[in-house]
C-alpha cells in the first residue's frame, strides 16, 4: 500500500468505536483513506455490569475522542467530523482545549497555529448533566510510570491503608519491575497504535508531541468502570502546570495534560458525563518536584529498579546505565533534585556515575536553571527549584568541589538573588488540588 | 567401603581436607567426602576432615544469637535447626540418634540459659558452635557406618584462641585468632588412635576455657590451623569451583585457572576480589610451609589451584586481574600540607572518628586521596557529609564515586611495568583517579569510574595476555580457561584451508613471490556462516577490506550488498558487478569532498552522512533524498587504537549532542533520515558488543519519525592468536534476536569486511637472508611492509609458518623481517619456526583483508601480486 500524505487531507473523521471481549477498537480516517484502528486490551476483562453499561459506553466515547489526537496530528486538517454520535457544547469545548493546548508543542515545532484549526462540531445543546453513581468499590488505580513520582504516590496510598492497584499501559519491563516492587496487585493494559500511522509518517505526515496523559487518563476511566475502582490517583506535581515557553503570545506547556487545568476540566467532564462516583485527582498536585524528591529519598525500596530517564529502555540490564542514560534533561533533573535529600554515595550508586562532576553535562544543567537557555521541552521541574538545589549543594562540603557545582558557585550564584535560593519555601505544600482529605494529611506530613 | 585393614605407620603423612556447608548437607555429598578421605587413606595418608555447619545453619544460629531478646523467634529458629538435622539424619539412614540429639538438647539448654537474656558474646559463641559440632557428629556416624573408621575430635581441644591486646569482647568471642605451631606430640597421640579423623571448622577455645568462633572464612582458617599443627603434607579446600582464576570467570570467561601460586600472591588475589579462599587462611600455613590446594568437589580429577611457599617460576608474570566495585574516594587538597607536621594525622583522625576505614592511599605534596570500601553506613547515613564538614577545617575535599579498584597481581610487578604499554593505553582513555603500587611489589591498582569496569576487565585480561605479561603459555602456572572447563573440552579449530592446499601454494610460490593467494571457498564459508544467523535483514560487504573483483562477484552471488567509503570504490563495484542495483550500494564516506556525495546521489546509491558539515553547508544537495546518519555512540572498541572508530578522539560520526542540530537541518532541507548507522571498531570477538550498540541505536531511533534501518556496522573479529576464541555466531545471533524482538519495527543491517576475507587470504614469500645479531635471529623474506603493513601499523599478529618445512620441529626463535628500509618492517617478532634456509617458502596467514589493498611501492619495491585459487 502506498498511502497518501495525510497533510493533504480535507477532514479527519472519528469513524466509530467498538468493544468486545476486553478489546476496544477506536477507528479513525482521513477523508476516504484507510481506517486507522487503535486497539486497547483489558486483560481478563470481566463482563460489564448492567448498571455500569451506560457509564462504560460514555467512557469509551470519550476515549475515542481523546485518543484521536494521535492520528489527527498526522495531517491537522481544518475539518473534524465526528460520526455516529453528537457532541454537546461542553464536551466539544473540552476537546477543543485539549487539542489546542495538548498539541501546543507539536504546533510550535511544526510551525502550525493550532488555534485557528481545531473546531469540534457541537450539535447538541449542553444541558446541565449529571452522570449517575455506579456503586464503584473503594479501590484506587494508581498509574505507574517507572519514575519516582508514582512510586511516592504508591507509598502514600500504602501508608493510608488504601486498597490500590498498580496499573500501566503498554509493555515495559522497567515499569513492570517497579510495579512488582510496590507489592500491590497489578494491571497491565495493552495498547497498540494503528500501523498505518507508520506508513503515513514515511509519506511525510506531521509528527511530534501529543498529550499522552490525557489518553492514558481516558483509558483508565474505562478501566475503572470495567474492573471496579472508585478513584484514579495520578502523580502530577505542581510544576507540571507551568508553561515551558511562550510563542507568539501563547504559553506552551510540554506537559499540558499533566497540568491542573486539564485535571480539573477532565474530572468535571467525567463527573458530568461518565460516573459521578469516580474520583480523578493527582496525589502530588500541591508538591514541587523537590518536595516529591525529598519524599522519594525517604525510602530506598526502589533504588535499583526505578528510572525517570527519557530514553525508552526496552531491554533492561542490571547496571545503572541500563536505566539512566545520564544525558537527557530528565536524568539531569532527577539527579539534581535527589542530591540534597540523600547520602551522596547512595545517589551515585543509583545513577552509576556523578553527573554533577562531568563538565560535559554543564549545558544540560544550565538549561535546568534557565541560564543561557530556555527550559527544555521535557517534564522537569521549575528553574528556581533547580537553582535552589544547586545552591544547596554549593553549601555542602561533599558536593561543592564537583565540576558543575563549583562552576555554579563561582560563575552563576553571585548573579542570583540569594533570597530566592532557599529550599525550604519550595517544600511547602500549597496550591490548587483536589486530594481526598485523609490522603492530603499524609502528603502534608511529609 | 573397604578400608585397608592394617593401621598406618606412626609417621605417616597427614592430609587435611575441608568441606563447606553445601558439601555436608546431603547424603550424596557425604559419600563424596568418604571417597576422597578413603582415597587419601589408601595412598598411605592420615586424614583429618574439617567441616562447616550444614548450609544455612550458621545464619539461623546467628539469628538466635543476635535476636536473643525475642524468645518466641528463638524457639522458632530452634525448631527449624532441629528439623534440618533430623532430616539429614534420616537421609543418611543412621540408626542411633542419641549423638545428634545431644547437640540439639544442648542448643535447647542454651536457650534456657540465663546468659540468653543479656545476649553476651560468650553465649553467642556457644550457640554458633552447635552448627559445626552437629554436622561433624552426623558425618562421623555416617562415615563409620560406611565402614571408614573415623574418630571424632573436638576442635576446641586442639585450637586455642589467642588473646590480643586491645581486643574487644566481640573480637575475643566471635572473631578469634589462633596461634598454632607444629606439635609432634599431638601428631603422635592422634596416630596412636587411628587413621581418619573428623573435626569442626570455625570453633576454638579461649584460654579461660570458653568457646570462641573464628569469624568469616572460619572453616578455611581452621583447616589451615590444623594443617600447621599437624605439619600436613597438604591442606585441601574442597569447593564447588575448580580453583582460583586469573580473573572473575563471570566477568571474563577466558580467565585461566591458576595452577600454582605462592602464598603472598594467593593472599593478594583473595583480598582484592576472589571469593574462593578466605585470605585469613594463608597466614597459618605460611610458617610451616604447608601447601593449600583448592579442589573441585564435582570434578576431583582436576588439579585445582596449589598454593605453595615458592612457585619456582623465574619469569615474572601477572597472575590475576581483579576488581572491587562500590569504592568511594575522598580527595583532600591543601596548599599548606607541604612539610606540615601532623596533617595526615589530622586527616586520619577524622576518618577514625567517623568510623570509616581507609584502604588505598595516594599522596602528593598538596593532595592526599584515600579510598573507602563499600559499607552500609555510607549509603544509608550522612556519615560522609559529616566527615567532609570536619575535613574542610584543614583542606578542600572532593568526593569521587562510584569507583572501582582494578588490581593486577603478580610477583615482581615493577619488573613488568615497561611491558604494560598496551594496558596503560587502555587506562589512558579513562579517568584514573588513583594509582597505587604496593611496596611489596605484588600489586598495581588503578581506581577508575565504576561504570567502565565490566567492559574493561575482559579487555585488560586479553591485553595482558597479548602483551605477554600474563604468561598463559606457562603451564606450570596457568591451567585451562573457565570457558574450556565449562565446555569440558578445548574447542578445536579446524585446520586452515592452506594446509590442504599446500602443494598448490608451493607451486605458485615457485613461480613468483611475494604473492597473495585467496580461497573463494573460504570466503563463501564465512559468508554462509553469517547468512545462517537469519537475524540480519541485509548484509553488506565492506569492500575496503579487499576489493578484488572475483571476491565481489562471489559475495554478490551469496546475496551480499556492498558498502563503499569512496566514490572510486562505488565505481569499482559497479564495474565488477554491472547488474547490481544502485540501492544495494551503501556509500559511507568520511570527510569526502562534496562532489563525491553529489555523484552518489545522482547514481542512486544510499548515502550516509557522518558530520554536520554536509547537511549544514550543502543541505540543498540532499533535498528530497533519503539519507543515513552515522552517529558516534561514544566509546570506541577494537584491537588497537588506530582501529577504534568511536569516541571524541575518533573522526567518525556525529556525536550524540549534535544529533538534534543535524535533524533540524535535515528537516529544513527536506532530507529524510531513514537509517542510523554506528560502527565502533574492528576485531571485536565479544557478541555482547553488538547487542549493546543495537540497543543504543534502537532507543535513539525511537526518537526519530522515519527511521527504518539500523546499521550496526562491522567489526566482527577474526581470531588470530592461538588462544583467541572465535566469535560465537550462536551467541551473536541470540544477542541480536533479543534486541530485534524488542524493536521489530527496524530493519537490521550489518557490514562486515575483514570477517569475510581475512582467513581467505595468505601472503607467500621466500626467505632472502638470515642474520644473527647478538642473541637475536633475523629471518629476512621478500615480502615487506609495502605488501602487508598491518603488523607495522596496527601491531597486528599474523600466524607465520615455513610452508616448505611445515612438519619440522619449530624450535628457532626468530624475528621475521622484510626488505624495506624501516626499523618497523617486521612481520612477526619472537616466532618459533623450524630452522629456515634461503628460498624456503614462508606463509603469512589471515592476510586476505587490508593486505594487498593497503600495499605500496615504498622503496620502489613491487608489492605482492594477487592470485585466486
Amino acid at each position: 500500500m502506498n498511502p497518501v500524505d495525510p497533510r493533504s487531507a480535507q477532514a479527519f473523521r472519528f469513524v466509530r468505536r467498538e468493544y468486545s471481549a476486553g478489546e476496544v477498537r477506536l477507528v479513525y480516517a482521513f477523508d476516504d483513506g484507510p481506517e486507522l484502528i487503535e486497539r486497547i486490551g483489558f486483560p481478563d476483562a470481566p463482563a460489564v455490569l448492567p448498571e455500569r453499561q451506560a457509564a462504560f459506553d460514555a467512557a469509551l466515547d470519550l476515549l475515542h475522542l481523546i485518543a484521536g489526537v494521535s492520528y489527527y496530528k498526522a495531517g491537522v486538517p481544518s475539518t473534524i467530523l465526528v460520526e455516529g454520535t453528537a457532541l454537546d457544547v461542553a464536551t466539544a469545548g473540552f476537546l477543543d482545549a485539549l487539542y489546542v493546548h495538548g498539541l501546543g508543542e507539536f504546533g510550535y515545532h511544526n510551525k502550525i497555529d493550532m488555534r485557528g484549526r481545531i473546531r469540534f462540531p457541537a450539535s447538541a445543546a449542553s444541558a446541565e448533566m449529571r452522570a449517575m453513581p455506579n456503586g464503584l468499590p473503594r479501590n484506587t488505580l494508581v498509574p505507574i510510570g517507572g519514575g519516582k513520582d508514582s512510586l511516592v504516590s504508591v507509598e502514600v496510598l500504602k501508608r493510608a491503608g488504601e486498597s490500590a492497584t498498580a496499573v500501566w499501559i503498554g509493555s515495559s519491563g522497567l515499569i513492570e519491575s517497579c510495579a512488582q516492587r510496590t507489592g500491590l496487585p497489578m494491571l497491565n493494559i495493552a495498547r497498540s497504535i494503528s500501523p498505518i500511522l507508520f506508513d503515513y509518517n514515511r509519506a511525510g505526515a506531521f509528527n511530534g508531541h501529543i498529550p499522552v496523559t490525557a489518553i492514558n487518563s481516558a483509558i483508565l476511566v474505562a478501566a475503572a468502570i470495567l474492573y471496579g475502582h472508585d478513584a484514579i490517583a495520578f502523580s502530577n506535581e505542581r510544576s507540571a502546570s507551568s508553561a515551558t515557553l511562550e510563542y507568539d503570545g501563547v504559553p506552551i506547556n510540554h506537559q499540558w495534560s499533566k497540568g491542573w487545568g486539564f485535571e480539573q476540566s477532565f474530572r468535571d467532564l467525567i463527573h458530568a458525563r461518565v460516573a459521578a462516583d469516580l474520583n480523578y485527582f493527582s496525589l502530588l498536585r500541591p508538591l514541587s518536584e523537590l518536595a516529591v524528591a525529598s519524599r522519594f529519598a525517604q525510602n530506598n525500596r526502589y533504588d535499583d529498579v526505578f528510572s525517570s530517564c527519557n530514553r525508552n529502555f526496552r531491554i533492561l540490564g542490571p547496571k545503572p546505565s541500563d536505566r539512566w542514560c545520564g544525558q537527557c534533561p530528565k536524568c539531569h533533573f532527577v539527579f539534581l533534585a535527589l542530591a540534597p535529600f540523600m547520602p551522596k554515595p547512595r545517589l551515585l550508586g543509583i545513577f552509576g556515575r556523578n553527573l554533577l562532576d562531568d563538565p560535559a553535562q554543564t549545558g544540560g544543567f544550565d538549561a535546568l536553571i534557565e541560564y543561557h537557555d530556555h527550559k527544555p521541552f521535557e517534564c522537569v521541574g521549575e528553574g528556581r527549584e533547580s537553582r535552589a538545589a544547586l545552591a544547596e549543594l554549593a553549601r555542602r562540603a561533599e558536593w561543592r568541589e564537583d565540576a558543575v557545582v563549583e562552576r555554579f558557585a563561582h560563575e552563576i550564584l553571585p548573579q542570583l538573588d540569594a533570597a530566592e535560593l532557599a529550599i525550604e519555601p519550595l517544600l511547602v505544600v500549597e496550591g490548587e488540588q483536589r486530594i481526598p482529605a485523609h490522603l492530603l494529611a499524609l502528603i502534608e506530613s511529609g | 567401603m573397604n578400608q585397608a585393614s592394617a593401621s598406618l605407620a606412626v609417621d605417616a603423612p597427614w592430609v587435611v581436607i575441608k568441606f563447606g556447608g553445601t558439601s555436608v548437607s546431603t547424603r550424596a555429598r557425604w559419600d563424596n567426602i568418604a571417597s576422597i578421605a578413603a582415597t587419601h587413606r589408601e595412598a598411605g595418608k592420615r586424614v583429618l576432615i574439617v567441616v562447616s555447619a550444614l548450609s544455612g545453619i550458621t545464619d539461623l544460629l546467628k539469628g538466635i544469637g543476635e535476636g536473643f531478646a525475642d524468645e518466641a523467634r528463638c524457639a522458632e529458629l530452634l525448631d527449624t535447626i532441629v528439623a534440618r538435622h533430623r532430616s539429614l539424619f534420616g537421609e543418611l539412614g543412621l540408626l542411633k540418634r542419641n549423638a545428634i540429639d545431644a547437640w540439639m538438647a544442648q542448643l535447647e539448654h542454651l536457650l534456657a540459659d540465663p546468659r540468653r537474656a543479656g545476649g553476651g558474646f560468650d553465649w553467642q559463641a556457644d550457640v554458633l558452635a552447635i552448627g559445626e559440632l552437629s554436622s561433624s557428629t552426623l558425618g562421623s556416624s555416617y562415615l563409620n557406618a560406611l565402614g571408614l573408621t573415623t574418630h571424632w575430635l573436638d576442635s576446641r581441644d586442639y585450637l586455642c584462641a589467642e588473646a590480643l591486646p586491645n581486643q574487644s569482647a566481640w573480637g575475643r568471642c566471635l572473631s578469634a585468632s589462633v596461634r598454632v605451631r607444629h606439635d609432634p606430640a599431638v601428631m603422635a597421640k592422634l596416630a596412636a588412635r587411628g587413621d581418619v579423623f573428623i573435626a569442626q571448622g570455625f570453633i576454638a577455645r579461649s584460654a579461660d576455657g570458653a568457646t570462641a568462633v573464628l569469624g568469616r572464612g572460619g572453616s578455611d582458617t581452621s583447616a589451615a590451623y590444623f594443617g600447621a599443627l599437624l605439619k600436613a603434607e597438604a591442606v585441601e579446600i574442597w569447593t564447588d569451583v575448580p580453583g582460583m582464576f586469573s580473573a572473575n570467570p563471570r566477568q571474563v570467561p577466558d580467565a585461566r585457572l591458576l595452577a600454582r601460586l605462592d602464598y603472598a600472591e594467593a593472599q593478594e588475589i583473595a583480598t582484592t576480589g576472589a571469593k574462593v579462599l578466605h585470605p585469613r587462611c594463608i597466614h597459618p600455613v605460611r610458617d610451616e610451609r604447608v601447601p593449600i590446594r583448592i579442589k573441585d568437589t564435582n570434578r576431583p580429577e582436576l588439579p585445582g589451584t596449589e598454593i605453595v611457599w615458592n612457585t619456582q617460576s623465574t619469569a615474572p608474570s601477572i597472575k590475576a586481574i581483579s576488581s572491587r566495585k562500590g569504592i568511594t574516594l575522598v580527595s583532600m587538597e591543601s596548599i599548606s600540607m607541604w612539610q606540615q607536621v601532623g596533617f595526615l594525622a589530622d586527616v586520619f583522625e577524622a576518618f577514625k572518628r567517623h568510623g570509616l576505614s581507609v584502604d588505598l592511599i595516594g599522596s602528593a605534596e598538596t593532595n592526599v586521596t584515600v579510598s573507602l570500601d563499600p559499607s552500609d553506613n555510607l549509603l544509608s547515613t550522612d556519615v560522609l557529609a559529616r566527615l567532609c564538614v570536619d575535613l574542610e577545617a584543614f583542606c578542600r575535599v572532593k568526593v569521587i564515586a562510584p569507583c572501582a579498584a582494578i588490581t593486577l597481581v603478580g610477583r615482581g610487578m615493577r619488573a613488568m611495568l615497561h611491558r604494560l604499554s598496551a594496558v596503560l593505553a587502555e587506562f589512558g582513555a579513562l579517568d584514573v583517579h588513583l594509582i597505587s603500587q604496593s611496596s611489596n611489589n605484588l600489586n598495581l591498582t588503578f581506581v577508575v569510574d565504576e561504570a567502565v569496569v565490566d567492559a574493561l576487565i575482559p579487555r585488560l585480561h586479553a591485553l595482558l595476555i597479548r602483551a605477554e605479561v600474563m604468561r598463559v603459555g606457562d603451564a606450570a602456572v596457568f591451567g585451562p580457561s573457565w570457558r574450556e572447563l565449562a565446555e569440558e573440552a578445548v574447542s578445536i579449530r579446524l585446520p586452515p584451508w592452506w594446509q590442504r592446499e599446500r602443494a598448490r601454494l608451493l607451486e605458485l610460490a615457485a613461480a613468483s613471490t611475494p604473492r597473495y593467494v585467496y580461497s573463494l571457498d573460504q570466503v563463501r564459508e564465512q559468508a554462509r556462516g553469517l547468512l545462517g544467523l537469519g537475524m540480519v535483514d541485509r548484509w553488506h560487504y565492506a569492500l575496503k577490506a579487499n576489493p578484488h573483483p572475483q571476491i565481489l562477484r562471489c559475495l554478490q552471488v551469496e546475496g551480499f550488498a556492498f558498502e563503499c567509503v569512496s566514490w572510486n570504490e562505488v565505481k569499482a563495484v559497479r564495474a565488477a558487478l554491472p547488474d547490481l542495483p544502485a540501492e544495494r550500494i551503501l556509500f559511507t564516506p568520511n570527510f569526502a569532498p562534496r562532489g563525491e556525495y553529489r555523484a552518489a546521489l545522482v547514481a542512486g546509491v544510499r548515502v550516509t552522512l557522518d558530520a554536520l558539515h554536509p547537511i549544514v553547508e550543502w543541505g540543498a544537495d540532499f533535498a528530497g533524498h533519503e539519507i543515513f546518519l552515522r552517529v558516534d555512540l561514544g566509546a570506541g572498541r577494537g584491537h588497537h587504537d588506530k582501529v577504534k572508530t568511536g569516541g571524541a578522539q575518533s573522526k567518525f560520526g556525529v556525536s550524540l549532542d549534535e544529533i538534534e542540530t543535524f535533524r533540524s537541518y535535515a528537516r529544513q532541507h527536506g532530507a529524510r533520515i531513514v537509517g542510523l548507522h554506528a560502527h565502533l571498531g574492528s576485531g571485536i570477538l565479544d557478541a555482547q558488543h553488538w547487542r549493546s550498540v543495537y540497543v543504543q541505536l534502537a532507543s535513539l531511533a525511537e526518537r526519530f519519525n522515519r527511521i527504518e534501518v539500523l546499521d550496526l556496522g562491522g567489526g566482527l573479529g577474526v581470531p588470530s592468536r592461538p588462544e583467541d576464541v572465535p566469535l560465537d555466531l550462536v551467541a551473536l545471533g541470540a544477542a541480536l534476536a533479543e534486541v530485534k524482538q524488542a524493536y521489530p519495527q527496524f530493519q537490521l543491517w550489518m557490514e562486515p569486511g575483514r570477517y569475510l576475507v581475512a582467513e581467505a587470504g595468505v601472503l607467500l614469500a621466500r626467505v632472502t637472508q638470515t642474520k644473527h645479531k647478538g642473541d637475536v635471529h633475523y629471518l629476512g623474506i621478500d615480502a615487506g611492509m609495502n605488501s602487508l603493513i598491518r603488523p607495522a601499523l596496527y601491531e597486528a599478529w599474523h600466524e607465520i609458518v615455513n610452508l616448505t618445512r611445515l612438519d619440522a620441529e619449530a624450535d628457532d626463535l626468530v624475528q621475521i623481517v622484510g626488505p624495506i628500509c624501516e626499523t618497523g618492517d617486521v612481520l612477526g617478532s619472537n616466532r618459533r619456526l623450524p630452522t629456515s634456509y634461503e628460498n624456503d617458502v614462508i606463509l603469512i596467514a589471515e592476510a586476505g583483508a587490508y593486505g594487498a589493498v593497503m600495499s605500496s611501492h615504498y622503496n620502489l619495491r613491487e608489492p605482492a601480486g594477487e592470485t585466486i585459487l
